[in-house]
Order: C-alpha cells, then sequence, then structure tokens
C-alpha cells in the first residue's frame, strides 16, 4: 500500500482520514477493549444485564453478550469484528457469546506491550494460531462424553442434557426458574427428529402477564387465534381427536381471474355468472367437509362465508395462520400441506388427540395437542413484562441451542472458569518447550484465558487476584484432581465445578477459543484504516433505510481462518473503503 | 458517552453517535432505575384500597378520564422513561392476566425496590438480594395456599362468586351499587363460561354503555344490545316471540366479484332489466318472509327499492350491522348467518323473545334490544351513567369484577383481603429468614417489610394510624393464630376479613406477588444503562 502514501501525489479524496503503523494498531485494539468492556460485567451467574434503549422507545434488557452488541450499533471498523464473533458464536452454539468477545479482547490486550517493544504482528498471529490449535486439540482430549459419566445411572443422557441447559440459564434474569426451564429446553428438543434438529420446529410463544413459572411446552402447535369473521364462534372449539386439514387455498367468493371481464347481452344471464361464482367456492368448501377433517386450517385468508358455512358443519377453521405455525401443525399431525381441494387424499389429513381454544393471557390460543408422533413443540413463555419475556425467550434460546449441539455431540467440559484454567496451564507448560518470541505469545494467550475466571470473580464482587493464585495452584499441584477446579461464586472460593454440575458443551468452548483468536488475528493483521468520509455517510443513509437493523453478516466466512484473505478481497473490492467494506452491508 | 482516546491522544469512534449517547453505570444506573420505578409506585399507592382515591388524566385532545384503576391510570400517563415503563407493562399484565389488583403489584414492586435500595446501600450484591427475593417469593406463595380456603359454587348457588366480585368493586366508583353490580358481573360470567372445561371467552360477553340515567340503571341483557335502528321509520317498534333472519348479503341485485359490463342496446332490453331488478327486490323479500322470520337483521346495505317492499310486506329489518353484532346476534339468538337469499331455511331462523327499539329520554338516539334469548351463549351488559366518565369507569370497574369470577371459575381458592394475606405472609417469611444463613437472610427479611407496605397503604388511604395498624394487626395474627386478621378499612369494627367477607382470588394474590418480585428482579439486575439521543 505504499504507494498511496506518497507526498506529492493527491490519490484520496480530500478529507479522506488514514492512519497507519502501529500506532493505528493499537487504537483498533483499544476500541475492541472499550466494546469488551462493556460486555463483561454480564458473565457468569453473578454478572449482570444492560438496559439498551432509543429515542424511539424500544428498550431490551439483555445478558446475551450477541444482543447487547448489536444493539450498541458499533460503527468502528475494527471493533465490528467483536460483533460478527459473537453473532456467529450465537449462530453456531447460541451461548458463550460473551465469553468469546471477553476472550478475544484480553488477547488483544496481551498484545499490547509486544507491539510498543516492537514485536511484528505476523508473529503475534503465528503464535496466537498455534496456541489456539494446541488449545483446541487439548480441549477435545479433555471432553465428558456421555459414555465416561458414572454417576449419573440410565439415564445418563437426559441428566447430562439437563445440566448443561442448567449451566446456559445460570446467568440469565430466569436462572431461578431453570428447574423448570432447563428440562423443558431438553423435551423440546427431544421431540424433534434425531437426524434433524432443526430449531424452527420449537415454536416459541410470548405472552405477556402471568407468572414466569406458568411458562409450559406444548407437545404440538399452540398459536395466537387468527382473525376470524363473523360466525367463527358458532364453531366448535373442543374437539377430540381432529381430523386436520391443511391448505394454502383462499376460501372467500371473489373474482378468479385478476384482469377477466365478462361481457352479457342479456340481463337474464346475469344470475348465471353469480351462480358460476358460488359454486367455486361452494365447490372447494363441499370438498373440504368431504375430505372428513374437521379442522380446516389455511395459510390464506378464510373468509366470513366459509366461516359460517363450516360453523354450520360443526367444523373448524382458521385462515391467515402464519407460515411456521402451518408447518409445525403439519409436523405434528402428519398433515401435508395441500395447494388445491381437488382429490384430497386420505393421507394428507392430520390428526392428534384434542384440539381446543384456550385463554393464555389476554390472547385466545389454539392448542393441538396428544400428537402421537409430533416432531416439533411450541414453548409459551409467560412473564410480566415485554421486556422480561423478551429477554426469557433469548434465554430459553441459548439453553435450546446448548442442548441441541450437545445432542449432536454429547461431550461436555466443565464451567465456571474451570476449563480456561486448564487450558492456560497447559499452554504455559507447553511455552517451555518453545524457543524464541513464541514462547512469550503463547504465555499472552495463556494469561488471556484467565480472564474468564477473573472476570466470573470480578462481577461477583470477589477478589479476583486471590481466587485465579488458588486456582493456579490447584491446577499446577493436582493436574488430576485439580483438573476441573473453576471459580465458586456462591462460597466465594474455588470449587470443583465438573461435581456442583456447572456443565458446557465442550463445542462452546471449542467455537469460542477458535473463533477470539481467529478474530484477534484479523485485527492484528490490519495495519492501516482509510476511511472515506464521504462514502460513510452515504452509508449512513443506507443504514438509516434499513431500519439499524444492524448486525452485519456472519462472519462464518471471514472466520473460518483466512481473516486475511477476507480483508484482501475487501480491499480489492472496495477501493479506498477496505475495512469499512465490512461495516456496511 | 464521551469519546473516548487512545493512547496518542486521538479520538476514536466506537459506536454511531456516541458523543449523544449516554451511559449510566454500576450502583449509579440502578439507584436511577429503582427511583423511576418507585416514583410510579408512589402516584399509584394513594388509589389502593376501598378509600383509595380516583386519579384524573386529561389527555392531549382534551378527554377526561377518571378512574380507580392502576392499569388504566398508567395507561392514560403515557410514560416515557424505560424502566417506570416497565412498571406500566406490570400493572398491564396483571390486567391481562387477572384483571384485578393491577395497582396492588405496582406498590408491592414499588417496596420490593425501595428494600432492595437500602441493600444495596449496605453492599450487598444485587444478584444476592435477587436470589434472596425469589426464595422469599416461594415461601409466600406457600404460605397463600396454606391459608387460602376453597370456595363451592355452582350455577345456583353463586353466593361466593358475588361476594369476590363485590370486593373487587367496593374501591371503584361503583361500590354504591356494588351488590347489584357483582350480580351483574358474575351472571353475565356463568352465562357464557364453559364450566367442565373452566373455560370463558369474554368476547362473548359484550360492553355498551350510554351516557344517561343512573348507575343503578346499567342491566344486563340476556341478548344483544345494537346501536342501530330499524331501517325505515314506519317499521313496528316493537317484535314478540321474534323469528330473526341474519344475512352476510345486501338486499340488492346480485352482483358477481368478476369485472363485468352489461351492453344495453335497446330500449326494451333497458325495461327488462327494469323488471328484473324489481322482481329480484320482491323475490328477495318474498324469501325471508317464506321462510317464517319476521325481523330481519343485514350486514350490508338495503337498496330504497328494497326497503319499499319491505314496509309493504311489513316485514322489520335493521341494516349496517357490523361483522361482530351479526356474531353476536347469531350466538344470542342461535340463528345461522346465512350468506344469500336461497340458502334461506326455516332451520336457520333465530328466536328472541322480544326485539325492541329504545330511545332514550328525551333525545333522538335509539338502541336495539333483542332479548329474552333462549340458551343465549352471548349477553350484554348495558351500563348508564351519568356523564361519559361514570359510564366509562362503570365498564372498567364490571371488566374487574368479571374478570375475578373467571378467575374463580378456573381456580376456587380464595384468600382473604384487607392486607391480612400479606401480612401473614410477612410472618411467614420473617420466620424463614430466621432459618437461613449468609446474605439472602436480608434480602429475606426485606421481602417481608416490602409485603408490611400493602396493608400500610391501606390503612394510611383509610385515614388510620399505618405504624400502629400494622402492629396491632401483626400482633393479633400471631396471638391469635389467625392469618385473616386484616386492615377494617371500612370503619366496621371487624377485623377478621373471614367474616367481613373481604375475599381475594387466591390467583391474583399469587400472580401478584410473583410478577411484582420478577419485575423487581429485571430491574436489580440492570447495571447499565445505556442510551441512544436523540430521534
Amino acid at each position: 500500500m505504499s504507494h498511496f502514501m506518497q507526498p506529492s501525489v493527491i490519490l484520496l479524496r480530500e478529507g479522506t482520514d488514514t492512519s497507519q503503523g502501529t500506532a493505528q494498531l493499537i487504537s483498533n485494539i483499544n476500541a475492541c477493549y472499550a466494546v469488551g468492556e462493556i460486555v463483561a460485567t454480564t458473565l457468569g451467574p453473578m454478572g449482570a444485564d444492560k438496559l439498551l434503549y432509543s429515542g424511539a422507545g424500544k428498550a431490551t434488557i439483555s445478558n446475551d453478550g450477541a444482543e447487547i452488541l448489536k444493539l450498541l450499533d458499533i460503527v468502528h471498523p475494527a471493533a465490528r469484528a467483536l460483533v460478527d464473533i459473537a453473532k456467529s458464536q450465537d449462530v453456531e452454539v447460541g451461548d458463550g457469546t460473551t465469553s468469546v468477545t471477553l476472550i478475544a479482547c484480553e488477547l488483544l490486550n496481551e498484545c499490547k506491550t509486544f507491539l510498543e517493544d516492537g514485536v511484528h504482528p505476523q508473529i503475534l498471529i503465528a503464535g496466537y494460531r498455534k496456541a489456539a490449535l494446541l488449545a483446541v486439540n487439548r480441549l477435545e482430549e479433555l471432553k465428558v462424553g456421555v459414555a465416561d459419566l458414572k454417576d449419573a445411572g440410565e439415564d445418563g443422557a437426559r441428566v447430562l442434557l439437563e445440566r448443561v441447559a442448567g449451566t446456559a440459564l445460570n446467568s440469565k434474569l430466569i436462572c431461578a426458574y431453570k428447574s423448570l426451564f432447563a428440562p423443558m429446553a431438553v423435551d423440546a428438543v427431544g421431540l424433534l427428529k434425531k437426524d434433524d434438529l432443526d430449531l424452527k420446529h420449537v415454536g416459541i410463544k410470548k405472552v405477556t402477564g402471568g407468572s414466569v413459572m406458568e411458562s409450559h411446552l406444548v407437545r404440538g402447535v399452540a398459536f395466537k387465534k387468527t382473525f376470524s369473521y363473523a360466525g367463527f364462534e358458532q364453531q366448535p372449539k373442543h374437539i377430540k381427536n381432529p381430523k386436520v386439514l391443511l391448505l394454502n387455498v383462499e376460501l372467500e367468493l371473489k373474482s378468479e381471474k385478476e384482469n377477466a371481464e365478462v361481457r352479457i347481452e342479456d340481463p337474464s344471464l346475469y344470475q348465471s355468472i353469480v351462480d358460476a361464482e358460488w359454486k367455486i367456492i361452494y365447490d372447494k368448501l363441499d370438498q373440504c367437509v368431504k375430505s372428513g377433517a374437521n379442522v380446516v386450517l389455511s395459510k390464506l385468508p378464510i373468509g366470513d362465508l366459509a366461516t359460517q358455512y363450516f360453523a354450520d358443519r360443526e367444523m373448524f377453521c382458521a385462515g391467515r395462520v402464519s407460515d411456521d405455525d402451518m408447518e409445525r401443525v403439519a409436523r405434528a399431525t402428519g398433515a401435508q400441506m395441500l395447494t388445491s381441494t381437488n382429490d384430497i387424499p386420505e393421507s394428507a389429513i392430520g390428526n392428534c388427540g384434542l384440539f381446543e381454544e384456550n385463554q393464555v393471557g389476554g390472547e385466545r390460543f389454539n392448542y393441538f395437542t396428544e400428537c402421537s408422533a409430533t416432531t416439533s413443540c411450541t414453548i409459551v413463555i409467560r412473564g410480566g413484562s415485554e421486556q422480561f419475556v423478551e429477554e426469557a425467550h433469548r434465554s430459553l434460546h441459548d439453553a435450546l441451542m446448548v442442548v441441541k449441539r450437545t445432542m449432536e455431540n454429547s461431550s461436555v467440559v466443565a464451567g465456571g472458569g474451570a476449563v480456561e484454567m486448564e487450558l492456560s496451564r497447559y499452554l504455559r507448560a507447553q511455552a517451555r518447550t518453545i524457543e524464541g518470541k513464541q514462547q512469550l505469545v503463547m504465555t499472552a494467550f495463556a494469561k488471556a484465558l484467565e480472564k474468564i475466571p477473573r472476570q466470573l470473580c470480578d462481577n461477583a464482587g470477589l477478589d479476583s487476584t486471590d481466587i485465579l493464585n488458588q486456582l493456579r495452584k490447584k491446577h499446577f499441584e493436582e493436574p488430576e484432581e485439580g483438573l476441573w477446579f473453576g471459580v465458586d461464586v456462591n462460597a466465594a472460593g474455588i470449587c470443583d465445578t465438573f461435581k456442583s454440575n456447572v456443565w458446557e458443551p465442550s463445542a462452546n468452548k471449542i467455537n469460542s477459543i477458535a473463533s477470539a483468536a481467529e478474530a484477534a488475528c484479523l485485527i492484528l493483521s490490519v495495519d492501516e484504516t482509510v476511511r472515506n468520509p464521504q462514502s460513510e455517510q452515504a452509508q449512513m443513509q443506507q443504514r438509516g433505510q434499513m431500519g439499524g437493523r444492524g448486525g452485519g453478516m456472519p462472519m462464518s466466512q471471514a472466520m473460518g481462518g483466512q481473516g486475511l484473505r477476507g480483508m484482501g478481497q475487501a480491499m480489492g473490492g472496495r477501493g479506498v473503503r477496505m475495512m469499512k467494506g465490512r461495516g456496511g452491508k | 458517552m464521551s469519546v473516548v482516546f487512545d493512547e496518542f491522544g486521538r479520538p476514536f469512534i466506537v459506536m454511531r453517535e456516541q458523543e449523544q449517547r449516554q451511559r449510566l453505570k454500576g450502583l449509579d444506573a440502578q439507584k436511577a432505575n429503582i427511583l423511576a420505578a418507585r416514583t410510579v409506585a408512589g402516584l399509584l399507592r394513594s388509589s389502593l384500597g376501598p378509600k383509595g382515591m380516583d386519579k384524573m388524566m386529561v389527555s392531549p385532545d382534551g378527554d377526561v378520564t377518571i378512574t380507580n384503576d392502576g392499569a388504566t391510570i398508567l395507561n392514560k400517563m403515557e410514560v416515557e422513561h424505560q424502566v417506570a415503563r416497565l412498571m406500566v407493562e406490570l400493572s398491564q399484565s396483571q390486567d391481562n392476566e387477572i384483571g384485578d389488583g393491577t395497582t396492588g403489584v405496582v406498590v408491592l414492586a414499588g417496596a420490593l425496590l425501595e428494600q432492595a435500595n437500602r441493600l444495596l446501600d449496605e453492599g450487598i450484591h444485587a444478584v444476592r438480594i435477587c436470589e434472596g427475593f425469589e426464595k422469599a417469593c416461594e415461601v409466600a406463595v406457600a404460605q397463600l395456599e396454606k391459608i387460602s380456603d376453597t370456595v363451592e359454587f355452582s350455577k345456583d348457588n353463586i353466593e361466593p362468586l358475588i361476594r369476590t366480585a363485590s370486593t373487587t368493586l367496593s374501591s371503584k366508583i361503583v361500590h354504591r351499587y356494588k351488590a347489584k353490580m357483582a350480580k351483574i358481573a358474575v351472571d353475565a360470567v356463568l352465562s357464557v363460561a364453559d364450566l367442565d372445561r373452566k373455560d370463558v371467552n369474554f368476547d362473548l360477553i359484550k360492553m355498551e354503555g350510554k351516557v344517561g340515567g343512573t348507575l343503578e340503571d346499567t342491566e344486563l341483557v340476556n341478548g344483544v344490545i345494537l346501536d342501530k335502528d330499524w331501517a325505515h321509520p314506519q317499521m313496528p317498534k316493537e317484535v314478540n316471540d321474534a323469528k330473526i333472519l341474519l344475512l352476510t348479503c345486501p338486499f340488492e341485485a346480485p352482483k358477481p366479484k368478476t369485472k363485468h359490463k352489461l351492453d344495453i342496446k335497446s330500449a326494451d332490453a333497458y325495461r327488462a332489466l327494469y323488471e328484473q331488478e324489481q322482481k329480484y327486490y320482491r323475490d328477495m323479500v318474498k324469501m325471508c318472509k317464506d321462510s317464517g322470520a319476521n325481523t330481519v337483521f343485514c350486514q350490508w346495505g338495503m337498496e330504497d327499492d328494497s326497503l319499499g317492499v319491505l314496509v309493504q310486506e311489513k316485514l322489520p329489518a335493521v341494516r349496517w350491522v357490523g361483522g361482530v353484532e351479526v356474531e353476536l346476534l347469531a350466538m344470542a339468538t342461535g340463528a345461522r348467518i346465512v350468506p344469500r337469499f336461497e340458502e334461506i331455511t326455516p332451520e336457520k331462523l333465530g328466536r328472541a323473545g322480544k326485539v325492541r327499539e329504545v330511545q332514550f329520554g328525551t333525545t333522538k338516539e335509539r338502541m336495539m334490544y333483542i332479548e329474552d334469548c333462549q340458551n343465549a351463549k352471548t349477553v350484554t351488559v348495558f351500563v348508564r351513567g351519568g356523564n361519559k366518565m361514570v359510564v366509562d369507569e362503570g365498564k372498567r370497574s364490571l371488566h374487574d369484577a368479571m374478570c375475578v369470577t373467571r378467575n374463580l371459575i378456573k381456580d376456587n381458592r380464595i384468600v382473604y383481603g384487607g392486607g391480612s394475606a400479606e401480612v401473614a405472609c410477612s410472618l411467614a417469611i420473617s420466620d424463614y429468614a430466621n432459618t437461613i444463613t449468609g446474605i439472602e437472610q436480608y434480602a429475606i427479611r426485606a421481602f417481608a417489610d416490602a409485603l408490611d407496605d400493602v396493608p400500610m397503604a391501606l390503612a394510611e388511604n383509610s385515614g388510620l394510624p399505618p405504624i400502629t395498624m400494622l402492629s396491632n394487626i401483626k400482633a393479633r395474627q400471631v396471638a391469635e393464630e389467625n392469618p385473616f386478621i386484616g386492615i377494617d378499612a371500612m370503619g366496621n369494627q371487624e377485623a377478621n376479613m373471614k367474616s367481613a367477607l373481604v375475599f381475594e382470588t387466591l390467583a391474583g394474590k399469587i400472580s401478584q406477588i410473583q410478577m411484582a418480585n420478577q419485575l423487581a428482579k429485571l430491574i436489580l439486575r440492570v447495571d447499565d444503562v445505556l442510551a441512544s439521543a436523540g430521534q
């Protein structure tokens, strides 16, 4: 890039802000650290929540690192990398978004002294890559599979999952109710198809009002009553063994062809056209009735005529059911969605044990329950305020994701900072076998990992230095028994967190260490930012139009071990905007 | 938030519009949030209980609302502060779920936060306070279940339901007529309730209000009241033993939905068309008449010509009835809704004892009463009152009473009011606190103190010395081992709420305590407030 900087040649537009070199690198690191500090206090069971609000009156209370970073609307190009890794952690694992941000920040912070001393960033990058690889390999060795659990008894897998879900909920607002939510998350994921754990089949409905203890899992489907026409109340609201017909058909009296025009000469033919139109709709309705179904759901509107027609025949109908609800009903009852009412095959009709309409808070809800072979379910979350319910949703989502990940590879490590301490000890030991600067870099990586237990202590108001020393001693002196010792926030000391059931899926830790290292390397590899103010303004406008969606693309591509390459593309493609290219979206 | 500088003194911007953002961190944030929530609670405190005062709210366009209902007050205040808004939502949640106790839940949440504020001053970690509150809340719920009573009721024995509804109404403007109002509320709920499934659909209870008369004229109509009049002034004002036809097609010549065009090329064709239209009108009315119907309700309009035929044939009709009303009419009279004239059959007619048009006082306003319906699955409550504010408040009060009745149908356990349940819980929690070691003990005890705030506010609002009253009650509850002693707000010399017949639903009380606790925890856990300014 050096030719950009020729003093006599003006290459860049006026007002372009360029900065480069170590100073820029350190500035980037500081920006990341400032972001990390914001989320740091949310870590762990004693972490606090953040209240974020925009002038538009939308407030969010959250403990979820990814959510907070998203809402902060970060524009600093380097710091955006952190937002992206938190996001990718959220997408990949669902939990541990705060941890990954913190580790990345701490890795960068450790670099600062090296950079000031003149170590080349590429050496740091190489060292971090190596350390991350070693750490991940060590994690693979350490992880405890479900088969190794001796104390769990027959139901080992379930116990494991519940504990993992419980750990994910520990730091959340709803931690006091984890005895309710952890089994719920496990049940919900357990109902899905074993080979297709897609969480979109776990519907989550949020109804404000009532106590959070009234949240429940529906082994089937529940959705809010759709818009209904006159006659709806005359339909049955409680059907045993209903036969469910799912349609993607509009059941309304309407003109069949958009641009058709009918011309008639003789006024007496008028009636025949009217009759023909009525016949079309009546034929459709008749076919629905003949199919034997007594619950008709459609993605498209079901008009008043159809509503009354069904009401007269003791059938229930609901139109404008949302797409995902329809799919869940299909999976729960075994029905197939039809796009025509002609020749409805018997096999397309689903069934379940019970259909009923119930009151949930201030809303009426349709429930399909007692489904024998359901592969979908719905969780109804209750709570005193919208923010509470929203946060409960986010927390439950974390728990569901964690359960899902654990089901897929069913191995865990101990949380509470234990695994980080162990990795830190291991890396320090490994570092001593390396010659040269890399030794120091690896030690720095080891030190950065200690950020997690340190922050856990700080958030709980404990003396972190003291406890960390205890932990280091324990891990060094008793590598076997002391393996799973972590921070005990309740007793202000240390304990075996594996025994106290603070378990996290190993995939979570592997992903967070790998992506934190990647992000740190990415930021370290940038030594110049060129910012074009005008293009930024254009971007701001563009973003404004997009309704401040924030976020940016998930980093998985760039994070997939090709940080530098990703950067190169951004440069090549967008000229002087360089790093801003990523911020734009 | 201020701009961050790097080590070389250069500012860097991390967030969008960073200079305009405000950030409040740590204890300051917690204190500010608590203060905001307490301010809201303080506003509602004086509305609590039978002697609570009403609030008058004037909206930007001059509409006046006078109410005692916590949820309505907060709703109309248009609170902007984020944490204060949480309190508003809290009371609305209670309103959605239980319908009653919307003031109490806010007062309790405020009291809990006040106590938490004190504990924060003592340096206790917010999460610890939350844990203590949670434990205390569990004890409170257990205690409530222990002291609750089951009331038995059936369709014939509705006395307990009426008593509970009366307790709800006693703090409202309608309390002078509470016996009557409570009966209306209970009757209304019972007529639409599905007692086997314990389900009540409020969509089936219609609330109509009209200014005029007094609250005492409020009535329950076993049918529907429509804000409509007969389509033609010459139609009979009253139909006895009505056979009702509900139509969702207009009294017009049928029209295809498809785009169409009629080419008329000669005067004869034109005449033929006219003839045909006239024939349609006669046929339509004839078909109605043939089915035996003597009243027609139509969702759409009527051509003037067909109206003329209707008058000639002496078939009274109402036009432009809304979709919701059509449905209610169908539910009330048992009629099936008929989509076109060809499908009219005698079986589809509904029945009502009487259909009449009523004119109010000296005004020209008229309303239709469709009443005395057999097996009506829907009812209408018609609220009267001297002015709009009273009518609106009457509606809200009745709604509260109906919600309470519904809750009793769902869960027939009750506790006794007048602060007795709160004091009983407070005592149980204090005892429990003594068995706990650790910091939580402080938080648990604070929860007990917060519960005491409810009877204190009750006493204060009733003009009684709060501290003296509270200590009296506590002493008596312990000495007599009677958890039913509460504040005698009405001055009846009867402190035993069981004998004073002050009933509240267990579900409502539990919900109050749990939701207040959850909200307090939500607010306490926030230690960082980030606001983006402007917009």
